[in-house]
């Protein structure tokens, strides 16, 4: 019993995690109606960002968020204003644009292979870890301090992200284009830097995601990739452009993935998130919460 | 000469060098390489059907090149079927397959329908992994399977040169290309274009778009389980990672994007621009410069997307006319 107990705790912490990587993805999604196909290379950024911080200053790793969150929203914003603008120009009547997901695919796969070319396939992880199997002992149960310290992240990630666009001026512009990217133009609203600090955003919290995982997961070109197919799936269990539902979609992953081996082989679990996965999409495109739109 | 007649010798003068080929190049490196262009030809314009002319993004394709392969190796490993056979159930179950994913998937938009088969290929492949039988079929896992080169020949579609297996895409690819020309022309290709650029004006004029769609997915995905098949012979050894990939499953969806999806040459062209590059740039900077094939493919998905978003067939289409406009001036009064 107290192993359950034990692995629904690790199940949520690393879920939230899960549902961190994926924020950027509802936030982008919420805005720009894109799928963005390289979030997890951007994730995978921000890990090789954090991990080269860490390994060149010997910081302790949080403190890469510093460096990490910025670089990553300068990134993202970019890369919108450069890659990804063009395309929304040319298809300006499309509501869902079939070609930027294409251009993301695209942005994918130069990223994973450039850092390949760049760095190498080796799996690196940081040394004179401070963070490295630090447990924390209650009772009988162990759990791992660094996933502890990601639920936190995720927990105040998301919260700022929706404090910031309840309540600021341009959070209030990002929703009003959200809603209606035409009125809001009409208003004033520069619709495309919209996207570049929403894309930007978006960016960033993959960022965090990054710094958050570094300590206990290695850093390799293709890491992204296990993250982005997860990420499609949490954001779409919790609701496309639902921030909280994108932090609850990836706790429900995480428990699936911790809790499941209890009761079937640990590779069966993948095959159930699928499945669950595909019924949702089929019975409830809107997500398991269903909130249409939050903001 | 008029114009029909250029464009009729300018085929059969293609034909007849693609069916040389093999009695001038000798080597088998270039046959390799030869034979996996027709297969990834063939294997878009099999995509083709449902990504360009259905017009939605199908990425889980590659789950019916591994029911192709999958079937008709267990059939002749387990049974003695032959694999010509196999071929023909593994295209049956495909289709079958494709229709029932394709019932409830075709009602969603864009990005959902694209995730959704993301997620029925990656769903496939997670399951062919961990089972090792499936009833009496010995699908052995992750481990894959592993044909013994043993009753070489035509019944077994078992050959020890490449020289046949070359003929064979070759002749599939041809047959593919022939079956989406006659489609395009024909009522169901009018109606498929009309539902996926238009649905909903394409069904106030009482096009089945719905149904249509269907049709499309069960050639689609029987024509991708017969090339399926091929590989599965072609190299004798299948694993889910190397049939089912996700990896496979986006160059397919790379090549129509980048050559031209929704036509007829865009699929054969994009094969042929891009299956070198990627050939070669790893027999060359394979060990130096991991990965400079997929660099090349995104930035040309990338570019293309941005500046030419029907593919490339498009501008070349253009050069090709004027080209022919050049050699045969069109009498006046005849347009």
């Amino acid at each position: 019993m107290i192993y359950i107990v034990e692995d629904l705790i690790n199940g949520i912490l690393m879920g939230s995690i899960y549902g961190l990587t994926a924020l950027g993805l509802t936030i982008i999604f919420g805005v720009l109606k894109v799928i963005n196909f390289a979030h997890g290379s951007l994730l995978m950024v921000g890990m090789y960002v954090a991990y080269w911080a860490v390994s060149l200053s010997g910081l302790h790793p949080y403190l890469t968020l510093l460096l990490v969150v910025p670089v990553m929203y300068l990134f993202g914003y970019y890369l919108q204003d450069i890659v990804i603008k063009p395309i929304f120009k040319a298809e300006r009547d499309v509501r869902e644009p079939i070609t930027v997901i294409i251009v993301t695919t695209g942005v994918w796969y130069i990223l994973d292979n450039l850092t390949l070319l760049i760095f190498g396939p080796q799996y690196r992880s940081i040394q004179d870890n401070p963070l490295r199997g630090k447990m924390l002992e209650i009772g009988e149960m162990m759990i791992s301090v660094p996933k502890l310290w990601g639920f936190f992240a995720a927990i105040i990630t998301a919260g700022s992200v929706y404090w910031f666009l309840q309540k600021t001026r341009t959070g209030r512009a990002i929703r009003a284009t959200s809603l209606d990217r035409d009125a809001a133009s009409l208003m004033g609203i520069k619709q495309y830097r919209v996207y570049n600090i929403a894309f930007g955003i978006g960016t960033a919290t993959a960022g965090i995601a990054g710094v958050t995982l570094v300590p206990f997961y290695n850093v390799f070109p293709t890491v992204g990739v296990l993250f982005d197919i997860k990420g499609f799936i949490i954001v779409v269990l919790g609701g496309l452009g639902s921030i909280g539902g994108a932090i609850l979609g990836g706790i429900i992953i995480g428990v699936i993935e911790s809790v499941g081996p209890q009761f079937m082989t640990a590779t069966w679990t993948e095959a159930i998130v699928y499945g669950l996965f595909l019924l949702v999409l089929f019975a409830k495109p809107s997500g398991l919460f269903g909130v249409k739109y939050e903001w | 000469m008029t114009r029909q007649k250029l464009q009729i010798s300018s085929l059969v003068l293609v034909g007849i060098i693609t069916f040389g080929l093999p009695v001038v190049l000798r080597s088998p490196t270039y046959l390799h390489i030869l034979i996996l262009l027709y297969l990834y030809a063939y294997l878009t314009t099999s995509w083709n059907l449902v990504g360009g002319f259905a017009g939605v993004l199908p990425l889980g394709h590659a789950a019916f090149v591994g029911i192709g392969a999958y079937t008709s190796t267990i059939l002749y490993l387990q049974y003695g079927i032959s694999p010509w056979l196999g071929m023909i159930v593994g295209g049956v179950l495909a289709a079958i397959v494709g229709i029932i994913i394709g019932l409830p998937t075709f009602k969603m938009r864009g990005a959902y329908f694209a995730l959704a088969t993301i997620a029925f290929g990656e769903g496939i492949r997670v399951m062919v992994e961990n089972i090792d039988y499936l009833g009496p079929f010995n699908l052995n896992g992750p481990r894959g399977l592993q044909i013994p080169p043993l009753n070489v020949g035509l019944t077994n579609l078992m050959f020890t040169n490449k020289e046949p297996y070359y003929y064979i895409i070759l002749v599939m690819l041809v047959a593919v290309l022939a079956l989406t020309y006659s489609i395009s022309r024909s009522k169901l290709g009018y109606y498929l274009n009309a539902g996926g650029e238009e649905p909903e004006a394409a069904m106030s004029l009482g096009v089945n778009v719905a149904r249509c769609k269907l049709i499309a997915m069960a050639m689609s995905s029987f024509l991708t389980a017969l090339a399926g098949t091929f590989y599965a012979q072609f190299t004798l050894f299948i694993h889910p990672k190397s049939v089912i990939s996700l990896d496979l499953s986006f160059e397919i969806a790379f090549i129509a994007l980048i050559g031209g999806r929704g036509s007829i040459a865009g699929p054969v062209l994009g094969a042929l621009l891009l299956r070198p590059v990627g050939d070669f740039s790893r027999i060359y900077f394979g060990a130096t410069l991991p990965g400079l094939h997929l660099i090349i493919f995104g930035t040309v998905l990338v570019l293309v997307m941005i500046f030419q978003p029907r593919g490339l067939q498009e501008p070349l289409t253009r050069v090709y006319h004027k080209l022919l406009d050049r050699l045969i001036p069109v009498p006046a009064g005849t347009e």
